[in-house]
Protein backbone atom coordinates (compact mmCIF):
# COMPACT_ATOMS: atom_id res chain seq x y z
CA UNK A 1 0.00 0.00 0.00
CA UNK A 2 3.01 2.59 0.85
CA UNK A 3 4.17 2.64 -2.86
CA UNK A 4 0.69 3.59 -4.00
CA UNK A 5 0.04 6.40 -1.47
CA UNK A 6 3.58 7.70 -2.15
CA UNK A 7 2.39 7.78 -6.28
CA UNK A 8 -0.78 9.84 -5.68
CA UNK A 9 0.92 12.22 -2.98
CA UNK A 10 3.69 12.85 -5.86
CA UNK A 11 1.20 13.11 -8.42
CA UNK A 12 -1.29 15.30 -6.96
CA UNK A 13 1.87 17.63 -6.00
CA UNK A 14 3.53 16.97 -9.52
CA UNK A 15 0.39 17.34 -11.63
CA UNK A 16 0.16 21.35 -10.73
CA UNK A 17 3.62 21.79 -10.19
CA UNK A 18 3.59 22.32 -6.38
CA UNK A 19 6.75 20.73 -6.25
CA UNK A 20 8.40 17.03 -4.99
CA UNK A 21 9.21 15.26 -1.55
CA UNK A 22 12.12 12.90 -1.12
CA UNK A 23 11.55 9.80 0.95
CA UNK A 24 12.63 10.70 3.73
CA UNK A 25 10.54 13.39 4.38
CA UNK A 26 7.46 10.87 2.60
CA UNK A 27 8.72 8.77 5.81
CA UNK A 28 8.31 11.17 8.58
CA UNK A 29 4.79 12.30 7.41
CA UNK A 30 3.79 8.84 7.02
CA UNK A 31 4.45 7.64 10.17
CA UNK A 32 2.81 10.78 12.06
CA UNK A 33 -0.03 9.98 9.34
CA UNK A 34 -0.40 6.52 10.30
CA UNK A 35 -0.63 7.70 14.01
CA UNK A 36 -2.71 10.12 13.54
CA UNK A 37 -5.46 7.53 12.24
CA UNK A 38 -4.53 5.28 14.38
CA UNK A 39 -6.03 7.85 16.94
CA UNK A 40 -9.08 8.40 15.13
CA UNK A 41 -9.92 4.49 15.16
CA UNK A 42 -10.58 4.61 19.06
CA UNK A 43 -12.36 7.90 18.70
CA UNK A 44 -14.57 6.79 16.02
CA UNK A 45 -15.30 3.80 17.74
CA UNK A 46 -16.55 4.93 20.80
CA UNK A 47 -18.27 7.15 18.60
CA UNK A 48 -20.21 4.17 17.02
CA UNK A 49 -20.86 2.89 20.29
CA UNK A 50 -22.70 5.77 21.19
CA UNK A 51 -24.22 5.73 17.95
CA UNK A 52 -25.64 1.92 18.85
CA UNK A 53 -26.89 2.69 22.50
CA UNK A 54 -28.88 5.31 20.93
CA UNK A 55 -30.07 2.73 18.14
CA UNK A 56 -28.75 5.01 15.14
CA UNK A 57 -26.58 1.97 14.13
CA UNK A 58 -27.35 -1.19 11.87
CA UNK A 59 -25.85 -4.63 11.99
CA UNK A 60 -24.49 -6.62 8.95
CA UNK A 61 -23.09 -4.45 6.28
CA UNK A 62 -23.91 -1.78 8.61
CA UNK A 63 -21.87 -2.49 11.49
CA UNK A 64 -19.23 0.41 11.15
CA UNK A 65 -17.75 -1.00 14.85
CA UNK A 66 -17.10 -4.16 13.60
CA UNK A 67 -14.76 -2.70 11.04
CA UNK A 68 -13.02 -0.44 13.60
CA UNK A 69 -12.36 -3.53 16.13
CA UNK A 70 -10.99 -5.43 13.37
CA UNK A 71 -8.47 -2.87 12.56
CA UNK A 72 -7.34 -2.33 16.00
CA UNK A 73 -7.52 -5.92 16.93
CA UNK A 74 -4.82 -6.59 14.27
CA UNK A 75 -2.35 -4.46 16.28
CA UNK A 76 -3.22 -6.89 19.18
CA UNK A 77 -0.55 -8.81 20.74
CA UNK A 78 -0.17 -10.84 24.38
CA UNK A 79 3.19 -11.43 25.61
CA UNK A 80 4.83 -12.29 28.71
CA UNK A 81 5.79 -9.16 30.85
CA UNK A 82 9.51 -9.28 31.65
CA UNK A 83 10.20 -9.25 35.70
CA UNK A 84 11.33 -6.19 37.01
CA UNK A 85 11.23 -7.52 41.16
CA UNK A 86 9.33 -10.15 43.13
CA UNK A 87 5.57 -8.89 41.96
CA UNK A 88 6.67 -5.57 40.05
CA UNK A 89 6.85 -6.13 35.77
CA UNK A 90 8.20 -3.93 33.14
CA UNK A 91 5.34 -2.52 30.38
CA UNK A 92 5.58 -3.81 27.08
CA UNK A 93 8.83 -1.95 25.33
CA UNK A 94 10.94 -2.05 22.37
CA UNK A 95 13.51 -3.23 24.85
CA UNK A 96 11.34 -6.33 26.80
CA UNK A 97 8.89 -7.10 24.27
CA UNK A 98 9.98 -5.54 21.18
CA UNK A 99 7.64 -2.72 20.44
CA UNK A 100 5.64 -0.13 22.19
CA UNK A 101 1.95 -0.26 23.38
CA UNK A 102 -0.20 1.89 22.71
CA UNK A 103 -3.16 0.82 25.40
CA UNK A 104 -2.80 -2.19 27.89
CA UNK A 105 -6.27 -3.96 27.24
CA UNK A 106 -5.59 -6.50 30.02
CA UNK A 107 -3.68 -7.86 32.23
CA UNK A 108 -3.57 -12.12 32.86
CA UNK A 109 -1.92 -13.89 35.87
CA UNK A 110 -0.95 -17.41 35.59
CA UNK A 111 0.98 -19.98 37.93
CA UNK A 112 2.88 -22.51 35.43
CA UNK A 113 0.45 -23.54 33.25
CA UNK A 114 -2.67 -22.96 35.44
CA UNK A 115 -4.48 -19.62 34.48
CA UNK A 116 -5.51 -18.08 38.19
CA UNK A 117 -7.00 -14.67 36.98
CA UNK A 118 -7.07 -11.05 35.06
CA UNK A 119 -5.95 -8.84 37.26
CA UNK A 120 -7.44 -5.52 36.98
CA UNK A 121 -5.97 -2.29 36.80
CA UNK A 122 -6.61 0.01 39.77
CA UNK A 123 -5.78 3.62 40.52
CA UNK A 124 -2.99 4.54 43.14
CA UNK A 125 -5.89 6.51 45.02
CA UNK A 126 -8.17 3.29 45.37
CA UNK A 127 -5.54 0.32 45.84
CA UNK A 128 -4.35 1.03 49.35
CA UNK A 129 -8.19 0.72 50.51
CA UNK A 130 -8.81 -2.26 47.99
CA UNK A 131 -5.37 -4.33 49.75
CA UNK A 132 -7.31 -3.45 53.29
CA UNK A 133 -10.36 -4.36 52.80
CA UNK A 134 -11.76 -7.49 53.79
CA UNK A 135 -14.50 -8.18 51.23
CA UNK A 136 -12.63 -7.06 48.22
CA UNK A 137 -8.78 -7.19 48.83
CA UNK A 138 -7.25 -9.07 45.35
CA UNK A 139 -6.78 -12.40 45.64
CA UNK A 140 -5.32 -15.14 42.98
CA UNK A 141 -8.29 -15.42 41.33
CA UNK A 142 -9.20 -11.76 41.71
CA UNK A 143 -5.87 -9.67 41.29
CA UNK A 144 -5.65 -6.53 40.80
CA UNK A 145 -2.58 -3.91 39.24
CA UNK A 146 -1.21 -0.81 39.67
CA UNK A 147 0.68 1.16 37.47
CA UNK A 148 4.24 2.89 38.33
CA UNK A 149 6.28 4.73 35.76
CA UNK A 150 7.19 1.86 33.26
CA UNK A 151 6.29 -0.67 35.09
CA UNK A 152 3.11 -2.36 36.67
CA UNK A 153 2.71 -4.20 40.22
CA UNK A 154 0.04 -6.93 40.70
CA UNK A 155 -1.35 -7.78 43.93
CA UNK A 156 -1.48 -9.94 45.82
CA UNK A 157 2.17 -10.59 45.86
CA UNK A 158 2.46 -13.94 45.48
CA UNK A 159 1.42 -13.54 41.76
CA UNK A 160 5.34 -13.44 41.42
CA UNK A 161 6.78 -15.97 38.84
CA UNK A 162 8.88 -15.02 36.08
CA UNK A 163 6.63 -15.91 33.67
CA UNK A 164 3.24 -14.96 35.61
CA UNK A 165 2.29 -11.77 34.05
CA UNK A 166 1.22 -11.86 30.88
CA UNK A 167 -0.64 -8.65 29.13
CA UNK A 168 -2.83 -8.10 25.90
CA UNK A 169 -2.35 -5.08 24.66
CA UNK A 170 -2.60 -2.74 21.53
CA UNK A 171 0.81 -1.77 19.82
CA UNK A 172 1.52 1.12 18.10
CA UNK A 173 1.84 0.29 13.96
CA UNK A 174 5.54 -0.15 12.80
CA UNK A 175 6.77 3.36 11.31
CA UNK A 176 6.29 2.76 7.50
CA UNK A 177 9.47 2.57 5.16
CA UNK A 178 9.20 3.22 1.85
CA UNK A 179 12.18 2.04 0.66
CA UNK A 180 14.25 2.41 -3.00
CA UNK A 181 17.16 2.02 -4.74
CA UNK A 182 18.64 4.98 -6.78
CA UNK A 183 19.02 4.34 -10.27
CA UNK A 184 21.22 6.26 -12.69
CA UNK A 185 20.07 10.16 -12.65
CA UNK A 186 18.91 10.20 -9.14
CA UNK A 187 15.63 8.78 -9.27
CA UNK A 188 14.67 6.74 -6.85
CA UNK A 189 12.83 3.57 -7.61
CA UNK A 190 10.68 1.53 -5.09
CA UNK A 191 12.29 -1.60 -3.41
CA UNK A 192 10.67 -3.41 -1.48
CA UNK A 193 13.11 -6.57 -0.73
CA UNK A 194 15.25 -3.95 1.31
CA UNK A 195 15.37 -5.37 4.80
CA UNK A 196 14.31 -2.06 6.43
CA UNK A 197 10.84 -2.05 4.37
CA UNK A 198 7.81 -1.28 6.46
CA UNK A 199 4.06 -1.26 4.90
CA UNK A 200 0.89 1.17 6.55
CA UNK A 201 -0.02 -1.28 8.78
CA UNK A 202 -3.69 0.23 8.54
CA UNK A 203 -6.76 -1.18 6.55
CA UNK A 204 -6.71 -0.65 2.38
CA UNK A 205 -9.49 1.64 2.78
CA UNK A 206 -7.68 4.16 5.25
CA UNK A 207 -5.40 5.19 2.44
CA UNK A 208 -7.29 8.19 0.97
CA UNK A 209 -6.98 9.26 4.54
CA UNK A 210 -3.30 8.34 4.44
CA UNK A 211 -3.01 10.89 1.19
CA UNK A 212 -4.79 13.23 2.75
CA UNK A 213 -2.65 13.80 5.76
CA UNK A 214 0.43 13.23 3.86
CA UNK A 215 -0.62 15.80 1.41
CA UNK A 216 -1.74 18.39 3.76
CA UNK A 217 1.68 17.91 5.94
CA UNK A 218 3.44 18.09 2.46
CA UNK A 219 1.91 21.31 1.65
CA UNK A 220 2.38 22.63 4.64
CA UNK A 221 6.42 21.65 4.36
CA UNK A 222 6.63 23.51 0.45
CA UNK A 223 4.14 25.70 1.27
CA UNK A 224 1.87 25.21 -0.77
CA UNK A 225 -1.91 26.57 0.39
CA UNK A 226 -4.13 25.20 -2.19
CA UNK A 227 -2.16 22.00 -1.61
CA UNK A 228 -2.92 22.48 2.43
CA UNK A 229 -6.88 23.25 1.42
CA UNK A 230 -7.59 20.90 -0.89
CA UNK A 231 -6.01 18.22 1.86
CA UNK A 232 -8.00 19.32 4.31
CA UNK A 233 -11.57 19.80 2.30
CA UNK A 234 -11.20 15.84 1.58
CA UNK A 235 -9.85 15.56 5.34
CA UNK A 236 -13.41 16.71 6.45
CA UNK A 237 -15.64 14.84 3.66
CA UNK A 238 -14.25 11.78 4.71
CA UNK A 239 -14.87 12.42 8.60
CA UNK A 240 -18.37 13.61 7.76
CA UNK A 241 -18.99 10.17 5.34
CA UNK A 242 -17.36 7.65 8.24
CA UNK A 243 -20.13 9.35 10.54
CA UNK B 1 -16.95 -23.83 36.47
CA UNK B 2 -16.79 -26.05 33.63
CA UNK B 3 -18.77 -29.52 33.75
CA UNK B 4 -17.19 -32.36 35.31
CA UNK B 5 -17.21 -35.96 34.48
CA UNK B 6 -19.19 -38.13 36.82
CA UNK B 7 -15.43 -39.86 37.97
CA UNK B 8 -14.44 -36.69 39.00
CA UNK B 9 -17.61 -36.22 40.95
CA UNK B 10 -17.64 -39.53 42.61
CA UNK B 11 -14.32 -39.80 43.16
CA UNK B 12 -12.39 -36.50 42.78
CA UNK B 13 -10.79 -38.27 39.79
CA UNK B 14 -9.25 -40.53 42.74
CA UNK B 15 -7.48 -37.13 44.47
CA UNK B 16 -8.11 -36.67 48.30
CA UNK B 17 -10.21 -35.89 49.36
CA UNK B 18 -12.74 -38.15 47.78
CA UNK B 19 -15.89 -36.71 48.81
CA UNK B 20 -14.99 -33.27 47.51
CA UNK B 21 -17.35 -32.52 44.71
CA UNK B 22 -20.70 -34.25 46.00
CA UNK B 23 -22.88 -32.03 45.86
CA UNK B 24 -21.36 -29.25 44.27
CA UNK B 25 -23.85 -29.76 41.34
CA UNK B 26 -26.16 -27.53 43.91
CA UNK B 27 -23.86 -24.49 43.84
CA UNK B 28 -22.36 -21.61 41.30
CA UNK B 29 -19.06 -20.09 42.55
CA UNK B 30 -18.56 -16.68 43.43
CA UNK B 31 -15.92 -16.60 40.61
CA UNK B 32 -18.36 -17.91 37.82
CA UNK B 33 -20.59 -15.27 39.65
CA UNK B 34 -18.69 -12.30 38.71
CA UNK B 35 -17.37 -13.59 35.63
CA UNK B 36 -21.23 -13.97 33.69
CA UNK B 37 -21.84 -11.10 35.47
CA UNK B 38 -19.30 -8.92 33.64
CA UNK B 39 -19.93 -10.79 30.44
CA UNK B 40 -23.58 -10.85 30.56
CA UNK B 41 -24.64 -7.34 32.31
CA UNK B 42 -21.47 -5.38 31.84
CA UNK B 43 -20.84 -3.77 28.56
CA UNK B 44 -21.25 -0.88 26.19
CA UNK B 45 -24.76 -1.48 25.61
CA UNK B 46 -25.76 -2.86 29.13
CA UNK B 47 -27.27 -0.40 31.98
CA UNK B 48 -23.99 -0.94 33.85
CA UNK B 49 -21.04 0.18 32.27
CA UNK B 50 -17.68 1.11 33.31
CA UNK B 51 -17.20 -0.15 36.69
CA UNK B 52 -14.59 -1.87 38.27
CA UNK B 53 -14.81 -5.29 38.56
CA UNK B 54 -14.30 -5.10 42.36
CA UNK B 55 -17.08 -3.63 42.64
CA UNK B 56 -18.88 -6.33 41.07
CA UNK B 57 -17.10 -8.59 42.84
CA UNK B 58 -18.16 -6.77 46.32
CA UNK B 59 -21.88 -6.16 46.04
CA UNK B 60 -21.79 -10.23 44.85
CA UNK B 61 -20.24 -11.10 48.20
CA UNK B 62 -22.84 -8.55 50.00
CA UNK B 63 -25.37 -10.43 47.69
CA UNK B 64 -24.11 -13.71 49.35
CA UNK B 65 -23.97 -12.56 52.99
CA UNK B 66 -27.60 -10.90 52.96
CA UNK B 67 -28.45 -15.03 51.71
CA UNK B 68 -27.09 -16.52 54.22
CA UNK B 69 -28.67 -14.45 57.21
CA UNK B 70 -32.36 -15.15 56.12
CA UNK B 71 -32.71 -16.52 53.28
CA UNK B 72 -30.25 -20.17 53.28
CA UNK B 73 -30.98 -22.99 55.37
CA UNK B 74 -27.74 -23.90 56.18
CA UNK B 75 -26.96 -23.93 59.54
CA UNK B 76 -23.37 -25.60 60.21
CA UNK B 77 -23.21 -27.45 63.54
CA UNK B 78 -20.29 -27.44 65.95
CA UNK B 79 -20.20 -30.07 69.15
CA UNK B 80 -17.84 -29.03 71.81
CA UNK B 81 -17.45 -29.89 75.77
CA UNK B 82 -18.22 -27.87 78.18
CA UNK B 83 -15.21 -27.38 80.82
CA UNK B 84 -14.99 -26.17 84.44
CA UNK B 85 -14.96 -22.46 83.08
CA UNK B 86 -18.55 -22.81 81.71
CA UNK B 87 -17.87 -21.42 78.50
CA UNK B 88 -18.22 -22.05 74.87
CA UNK B 89 -16.31 -20.05 72.06
CA UNK B 90 -18.11 -18.94 69.12
CA UNK B 91 -17.02 -20.52 65.96
CA UNK B 92 -14.70 -17.95 63.81
CA UNK B 93 -17.40 -17.78 61.40
CA UNK B 94 -20.53 -17.31 63.73
CA UNK B 95 -22.81 -14.56 62.93
CA UNK B 96 -26.12 -15.59 64.60
CA UNK B 97 -27.47 -18.71 66.75
CA UNK B 98 -29.84 -20.66 65.76
CA UNK B 99 -30.22 -23.31 68.11
CA UNK B 100 -28.14 -24.60 71.20
CA UNK B 101 -29.10 -28.03 72.74
CA UNK B 102 -27.58 -30.20 75.40
CA UNK B 103 -26.39 -33.76 73.88
CA UNK B 104 -26.48 -36.23 76.72
CA UNK B 105 -28.27 -39.83 77.33
CA UNK B 106 -28.53 -39.93 73.59
CA UNK B 107 -30.76 -37.07 73.57
CA UNK B 108 -30.38 -33.63 71.90
CA UNK B 109 -32.03 -31.30 74.56
CA UNK B 110 -32.68 -27.60 73.48
CA UNK B 111 -31.77 -25.36 75.88
CA UNK B 112 -33.44 -22.18 76.62
CA UNK B 113 -31.93 -18.68 77.16
CA UNK B 114 -31.24 -16.88 79.94
CA UNK B 115 -31.65 -13.40 79.32
CA UNK B 116 -30.89 -12.23 82.85
CA UNK B 117 -27.24 -11.07 83.35
CA UNK B 118 -24.98 -13.94 84.23
CA UNK B 119 -21.75 -12.54 83.69
CA UNK B 120 -20.39 -9.36 84.40
CA UNK B 121 -16.44 -7.36 84.68
CA UNK B 122 -15.86 -6.11 87.91
CA UNK B 123 -12.63 -4.03 88.74
CA UNK B 124 -10.34 -4.06 91.71
CA UNK B 125 -11.17 -1.54 94.67
CA UNK B 126 -8.58 -0.95 97.73
CA UNK B 127 -11.07 -0.47 101.17
CA UNK B 128 -11.87 2.47 100.66
CA UNK B 129 -13.51 2.15 97.16
CA UNK B 130 -10.86 3.84 95.09
CA UNK B 131 -10.00 1.87 91.99
CA UNK B 132 -6.61 0.02 91.76
CA UNK B 133 -4.77 0.57 88.61
CA UNK B 134 -1.75 -1.06 86.51
CA UNK B 135 1.45 1.60 85.75
CA UNK B 136 -0.07 1.56 81.99
CA UNK B 137 -3.15 3.71 84.04
CA UNK B 138 -5.93 0.72 82.98
CA UNK B 139 -7.77 -0.65 86.10
CA UNK B 140 -7.65 -4.27 87.28
CA UNK B 141 -10.03 -6.65 87.08
CA UNK B 142 -10.31 -9.83 88.88
CA UNK B 143 -10.43 -13.16 87.16
CA UNK B 144 -14.23 -13.29 87.65
CA UNK B 145 -16.93 -11.06 88.75
CA UNK B 146 -18.87 -12.14 91.83
CA UNK B 147 -21.77 -12.95 89.57
CA UNK B 148 -19.43 -15.22 86.91
CA UNK B 149 -17.70 -16.57 90.09
CA UNK B 150 -21.12 -17.88 91.08
CA UNK B 151 -22.72 -18.93 88.72
CA UNK B 152 -18.97 -21.09 87.53
CA UNK B 153 -18.93 -22.34 91.23
CA UNK B 154 -22.38 -23.46 91.50
CA UNK B 155 -22.81 -20.79 95.09
CA UNK B 156 -25.80 -19.13 93.27
CA UNK B 157 -29.08 -20.03 94.53
CA UNK B 158 -31.35 -21.81 92.62
CA UNK B 159 -34.51 -23.53 92.05
CA UNK B 160 -34.42 -27.71 92.18
CA UNK B 161 -36.63 -28.43 89.37
CA UNK B 162 -37.72 -32.30 89.41
CA UNK B 163 -40.83 -33.84 89.95
CA UNK B 164 -40.30 -36.71 90.96
CA UNK B 165 -38.34 -35.54 93.72
CA UNK B 166 -39.28 -34.25 97.65
CA UNK B 167 -37.37 -30.89 96.99
CA UNK B 168 -39.05 -30.28 93.91
CA UNK B 169 -39.08 -26.08 93.63
CA UNK B 170 -37.00 -25.81 96.25
CA UNK B 171 -34.31 -23.15 96.62
CA UNK B 172 -30.86 -24.82 96.97
CA UNK B 173 -27.27 -24.76 95.45
CA UNK B 174 -26.15 -26.72 92.93
CA UNK B 175 -22.36 -27.80 92.89
CA UNK B 176 -20.93 -29.86 90.68
CA UNK B 177 -24.19 -31.98 90.01
CA UNK B 178 -25.09 -32.31 93.61
CA UNK B 179 -27.76 -29.85 94.83
CA UNK B 180 -28.00 -28.48 98.57
CA UNK B 181 -30.32 -27.26 100.29
CA UNK B 182 -30.18 -24.78 103.18
CA UNK B 183 -33.61 -26.91 105.72
CA UNK B 184 -36.17 -28.40 104.35
CA UNK B 185 -39.40 -26.42 103.55
CA UNK B 186 -42.36 -26.22 102.11
CA UNK B 187 -42.11 -26.10 97.88
CA UNK B 188 -41.77 -22.71 96.66
CA UNK B 189 -44.58 -21.18 94.30
CA UNK B 190 -44.25 -18.18 92.08
CA UNK B 191 -41.97 -19.90 89.50
CA UNK B 192 -40.02 -17.40 87.32
CA UNK B 193 -41.11 -19.43 84.04
CA UNK B 194 -38.20 -17.79 82.03
CA UNK B 195 -35.63 -19.63 83.42
CA UNK B 196 -38.19 -22.80 84.94
CA UNK B 197 -36.23 -25.46 82.72
CA UNK B 198 -35.09 -28.70 84.32
CA UNK B 199 -31.77 -28.08 81.47
CA UNK B 200 -29.17 -25.89 82.15
CA UNK B 201 -29.76 -22.61 80.21
CA UNK B 202 -27.44 -20.17 78.42
CA UNK B 203 -25.92 -16.47 77.67
CA UNK B 204 -24.62 -15.58 75.05
CA UNK B 205 -21.92 -12.84 75.94
CA UNK B 206 -21.60 -10.99 72.06
CA UNK B 207 -18.26 -8.91 72.38
CA UNK B 208 -16.47 -11.37 74.17
CA UNK B 209 -17.49 -14.49 71.80
CA UNK B 210 -18.57 -16.77 73.97
CA UNK B 211 -21.51 -18.28 75.44
CA UNK B 212 -21.85 -18.40 79.34
CA UNK B 213 -23.91 -21.79 81.00
CA UNK B 214 -24.78 -22.57 83.90
CA UNK B 215 -23.13 -24.62 86.74
CA UNK B 216 -25.22 -27.50 85.53
CA UNK B 217 -23.89 -27.45 82.07
CA UNK B 218 -20.53 -28.27 83.48
CA UNK B 219 -18.60 -31.44 81.37
CA UNK B 220 -21.32 -31.75 79.16
CA UNK B 221 -21.64 -31.77 75.24
CA UNK B 222 -23.00 -28.70 73.72
CA UNK B 223 -24.05 -28.45 70.17
CA UNK B 224 -24.57 -25.16 68.50
CA UNK B 225 -26.59 -24.57 65.23
CA UNK B 226 -25.05 -21.67 64.08
CA UNK B 227 -25.52 -19.69 60.75
CA UNK B 228 -22.63 -17.79 59.04
CA UNK B 229 -22.08 -15.30 56.62
CA UNK B 230 -20.88 -17.90 53.79
CA UNK B 231 -17.64 -16.04 53.13
CA UNK B 232 -15.53 -19.17 54.19
CA UNK B 233 -13.35 -17.59 56.00
CA UNK B 234 -11.92 -15.18 53.02
CA UNK B 235 -11.32 -17.81 50.71
CA UNK B 236 -13.09 -17.16 47.83
CA UNK B 237 -12.27 -19.82 45.92
CA UNK B 238 -14.70 -21.63 48.13
CA UNK B 239 -17.58 -19.14 48.12
CA UNK B 240 -20.40 -20.55 46.62
CA UNK B 241 -24.11 -19.79 46.14
CA UNK B 242 -27.14 -22.60 45.77
CA UNK B 243 -28.39 -21.73 42.07
CA UNK B 244 -31.54 -20.87 43.06
CA UNK B 245 -30.40 -17.69 44.41
CA UNK B 246 -27.96 -17.32 40.98
CA UNK B 247 -30.25 -15.03 39.30
CA UNK B 248 -31.33 -12.83 42.25
CA UNK B 249 -27.49 -12.18 42.69
CA UNK B 250 -27.23 -11.21 39.71
CA UNK B 251 -30.08 -8.30 40.50
CA UNK B 252 -28.55 -7.87 43.50
CA UNK B 253 -25.06 -6.29 42.03
CA UNK B 254 -27.16 -4.90 38.91
CA UNK B 255 -29.74 -2.77 41.81
CA UNK B 256 -26.54 -2.02 44.17
CA UNK B 257 -24.70 -0.38 41.56
CA UNK B 258 -27.44 1.07 39.97
CA UNK B 259 -28.94 2.62 43.10
CA UNK B 260 -25.40 4.26 43.96
CA UNK B 261 -24.53 5.71 40.34
CA UNK B 262 -25.07 9.40 39.62
CA UNK B 263 -27.42 10.17 36.93
CA UNK B 264 -29.33 6.99 36.73
CA UNK B 265 -32.91 7.50 36.43
CA UNK B 266 -35.06 6.79 39.13
CA UNK B 267 -37.34 4.61 37.18
CA UNK B 268 -34.74 2.36 35.93
CA UNK B 269 -33.51 2.39 39.94
CA UNK B 270 -36.90 1.21 41.07
CA UNK B 271 -36.79 -1.17 38.43
CA UNK B 272 -34.06 -3.22 38.97
CA UNK B 273 -35.15 -3.08 42.72
CA UNK B 274 -38.15 -4.85 41.93
CA UNK B 275 -36.43 -6.90 40.16
CA UNK B 276 -34.22 -8.05 43.05
CA UNK B 277 -36.79 -8.40 45.32
CA UNK B 278 -39.15 -10.47 43.00
CA UNK B 279 -36.13 -12.72 42.31
CA UNK B 280 -35.32 -13.25 46.36
CA UNK B 281 -39.27 -13.78 46.90
CA UNK B 282 -38.93 -16.47 44.14
CA UNK B 283 -35.81 -18.17 45.34
CA UNK B 284 -36.68 -18.48 48.72
CA UNK B 285 -40.06 -20.24 47.40
CA UNK B 286 -38.33 -22.87 45.24
CA UNK B 287 -35.56 -23.19 48.20
CA UNK B 288 -38.64 -23.89 50.94
CA UNK B 289 -39.76 -27.28 48.69
CA UNK B 290 -43.36 -26.98 49.14
CA UNK B 291 -44.82 -29.64 47.64
CA UNK B 292 -47.69 -32.07 47.47
CA UNK B 293 -45.34 -34.92 49.19
CA UNK B 294 -44.37 -33.17 52.26
CA UNK B 295 -47.46 -30.84 52.77
CA UNK B 296 -49.44 -34.91 53.13
CA UNK B 297 -46.67 -36.20 55.94
CA UNK B 298 -47.94 -32.86 58.21
CA UNK B 299 -51.59 -33.27 57.13
CA UNK B 300 -51.92 -36.93 58.49
CA UNK B 301 -51.36 -35.81 61.94
CA UNK B 302 -54.87 -33.33 61.57
CA UNK B 303 -56.77 -36.23 62.85
CA UNK B 304 -54.90 -37.29 65.84
CA UNK B 305 -56.95 -37.31 69.06
CA UNK B 306 -55.86 -35.30 71.90
CA UNK B 307 -56.00 -36.02 74.82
Amino acid sequence: MINDVYKTVLSILNKNNYGYITPQDFNLYAKQAQLDILDDYFTNYNYQVNKENARQSGTGYADLKKGYEEVIDGLSETKNLTQNATNTYFLPSQVTTSDDYYLINKVLCSRGVTFLGEAERVSHSKITMLNNSSLTAPTEKFPAYVQNGSAITVFPATINGANDVQAQYIRYPKDPKWTFTTITGGTPIFDQTQADYQDFELAIDDQVDLVMKILHMAGMSIREIQAVQFAKAEDQINIQEKK
Amino acid sequence: MAYITQFQYYDNAGATPTNKNWGSYQYVSLYDIVNNYQLMYMGNHSLVNNESRYKVLFHAKRAIQELNYDAFKEIKVLELPIDENLRFILPSDYVNWVRISLYKDGVLRPLTENIQVGSALAYLQDNTGKFLFDQDGNVLSPEYSTLDFERIKGTKKSIYLNKNSQFDGFEGYCCDGCWYFDYPGSARYGLNTETANANPTFTIDKKSGVINFDSTMSGENCILEYISDGMENGDDSLITVNKMFEDFVYAYITYAILDSKLNVQEYIVRRSQKKKTALLRNAKIRLSNIHPGRLLMNMRGQDKWIK
